[in-house]
């Protein structure tokens, strides 16, 4: 077995124990703090909120904000059943943005990024997040953030003094500064999952999105780690995985709702998996693919940007991989103009001139007005 | 102290960047690609821009004109710090077809979370040869801007030439789009050292603008406006 191997084993037991440990101290019995009252402005705190107002103010404008109505009601409500009595102080923002992620300002401005929410199968997952995020407002883990920072700056000047041993311990002093907030991200996923659990929805769902994000961090990175385990802000995602999988052991039941959740955020799905295409970075989009297409109902069109991904990576045997999954995807005549698009781009290529036209023909039939008509005309001609 | 440390910031800053003014007539970019300019503009030299060449009327925050001379088969579009992050560069091939080499375009525009969206894409004559043009949108991420743009491009001899214009779709846009498509249909793209002139040269592009509907684009002025920006020495 190799040194990675064993460490990874390792982490997993400790965050079972750490997780089982965590029962035993009646942490999964976690009590809310009251709302909290807007600070002092004149506060470390008031000055934080207020910095955070100016961002949200920047934030209602923005063009990257998804304005849809329905859906932004149907995330907040999700939120405001996670949150309970701090519902009317939590405001949802979904940004159109196709990384993973999610983040909470300490004034109660959350955005939730287009690149999660495609990421996430069902409402469970989501709720995963959302509870997380809801944790470190409730804990007021911002503010504490940056107390630890101010103090730690002082002394790092300090130690500044004393050369190389000053410089060594700057850097230690740097560490644990990283260290703190890892502790917070494990606070926040522990109240994340007990918050979800409450709402009814399914503990498991939340490791599987770390399961998730895992597969994708793998077809990039192979099984190395790209980030020091000292300078990471965040635990690492094995470790986050496990240790939800160990909570969830602990609180069982609920519901997935797969099916609310699809039906909710389908029509926006073509916009996300386009940006996640554009991203470039095709290995990690093939794995995303492949696990949402799995048992969903959405398979086709996830079959279809998997057939993208391939095309446009344009590896050793992709072209056939493509192909073959935009032919999958087009089965039973499924009007996907995309993929008759796909079909037609490597059949030109390959000079099979007539299966390229009469894919390039539908495609036009589907989407007469697509920005890419008028190319796609000039290759029908030429044909 | 603020002093001194304007002063070590400018002694910085000096060293990442140059700016320098492109004069007004013809001008060779690379060792193949030439274009007329009806006034000068403002050539902007900083780590990350290559293999491309940035040029801007307004300052780089504000309008963009990148200019693509002669990338090779399997030449890096500015390359991402991979070592670090192991995210996969873009690179250009020279049997690319058109769509994909507009996808590599966007994949670039894109880079920073921005969103693109493209309007056109279709085929069209460039720098004497077949080449092709795209028009986009894209909401820049660090500020919400709404910018408008297009671009030229064709490839020869296995190396691309093109031309990516991007500024604010409202006053920039306008107020240069004509000037852009000015030096995109003056562009020339010369035979490589040894090879034959081409059989024939096509015309420059005619087109419908993407510039705001009703709206009427500004005539292509001599009197170009460049950032005052001090001779180089």
């Amino acid at each position: 077995m190799k040194r990675r191997q064993w460490l990874h084993m390792g982490c997993a037991v400790c965050a079972s124990l750490a997780a089982g440990g965590l029962l035993a101290q009646g942490d999964l019995d976690y009590a809310p703090p009251e709302r909290l009252a807007r600070p002092d402005a004149a506060s470390d705190e008031g000055g934080l909120w207020a910095m955070m107002d100016r961002e949200e103010k920047n934030l209602r404008r923005s063009g990257l904000l998804l304005r849809d109505e329905q859906l932004n009601r149907y995330i907040q409500s999700l939120a405001c059943s996670l949150a309970g009595e701090h519902c009317g102080d939590i405001r949802v923002y979904l940004v159109r943005t196709p990384q993973f992620n999610a983040s909470m300002a300490p004034n109660g401005s959350m955005q939730i990024w287009s690149g999660l929410l495609l990421r996430v199968a069902n409402e469970a997952q989501l709720a995963a997040v959302i509870g997380h995020e809801v944790g470190h407002y409730l804990q007021r883990h911002s503010l504490a953030r940056l107390r630890d920072i101010r103090d730690k700056a002082a002394l790092g000047q300090v130690l500044g003094l004393f050369g190389i041993a000053g410089l060594v311990g700057q850097v230690a002093l740097n560490a644990t500064a990283f260290a703190y907030q890892r502790d917070h991200e494990r606070e926040a996923d522990r109240i994340g999952a007990v918050l979800m659990h409450r709402a009814g929805y399914s503990v498991e769902e939340s490791a599987k999105v770390w399961d998730g994000m895992l597969q994708e961090m793998r077809a990039r990175d192979g099984d190395g780690a790209t980030v020091s385990p000292l300078f990471a802000t965040h635990p690492p995602t094995p470790e986050r995985r496990d240790s939800l999988s160990a909570i969830a052991a602990l609180l069982p039941g609920g519901s997935a709702g797969t099916e609310s959740y699809l039906t909710r955020v389908s029509p926006f799905l073509d916009d996300w998996c386009e940006d996640e295409v554009k991203r470039h970075q095709f290995s990690e989009s093939v794995a995303l693919f492949s696990r949402l297409m799995v048992a969903s109902p959405v398979a086709g069109l996830m079959q279809c940007y998997r057939a993208e991904a391939y095309r446009l990576r344009g590896a050793d045997g992709d072209d056939e991989r493509a192909l073959s999954d935009y032919r999958l995807a087009t089965r039973d005549g499924a009007p996907l103009a995309k993929a008759y698009r796909g079909i037609g781009l490597i059949e030109r290529q390959r000079h099979r001139n007539s299966e390229a036209a009469q894919a390039f023909r539908r495609y036009l039939e589907l989407s007469p007005g697509a920005p890419d008509a008028g190319l796609i005309r000039s290759y029908l001609e030429s044909a | 102290m603020k002093y001194l440390i304007v002063m070590v910031a400018v002694v910085v800053l000096a060293g990442c960047g140059s700016v320098r003014k492109v004069e007004t007539g013809t001008n060779k970019v690379g060792e193949r690609f030439s274009m007329q300019l009806e006034g000068p503009w403002n050539h902007v030299d900083f780590p990350g821009i290559k293999p491309g060449q940035l040029w801007t009327m307004e300052g780089i925050t504000v309008d963009e004109l990148i200019i693509y001379a002669g990338i090779k088969d399997g030449q890096v579009m500015h390359p991402d710090n991979a070592a670090q992050t192991k995210k996969q560069n873009v690179v250009f091939r020279r049997d690319m077809p058109t769509e994909k080499i507009v996808s590599m375009f966007e994949s670039v525009m894109t880079r920073d979370d921005s969103v693109f969206k493209l309007l056109r894409i279709e085929p069209s004559s460039f720098a004497g040869r077949k080449g092709f043009l795209f028009e986009f949108e894209r909401i820049r991420r660090n500020d919400n801007l709404r910018q408008l743009g297009f671009g030229y491009g064709a490839v020869d001899d296995g190396e691309l030439f093109a031309l990516v214009y991007v500024a604010p779709a409202l006053t920039f846009f306008p107020r240069h789009q004509a000037r852009v498509e000015a030096i995109a249909h003056s562009a020339l793209i010369s035979p490589p050292v040894g090879a034959a002139a081409p059989v024939a040269i096509l015309p420059p592009p005619v087109r419908v603008s993407i510039g705001m509907p009703g709206q009427r684009l500004p005539a292509v002025s001599t009197a170009a406006r460049a950032v005052a920006i001090p001779e180089p020495k």
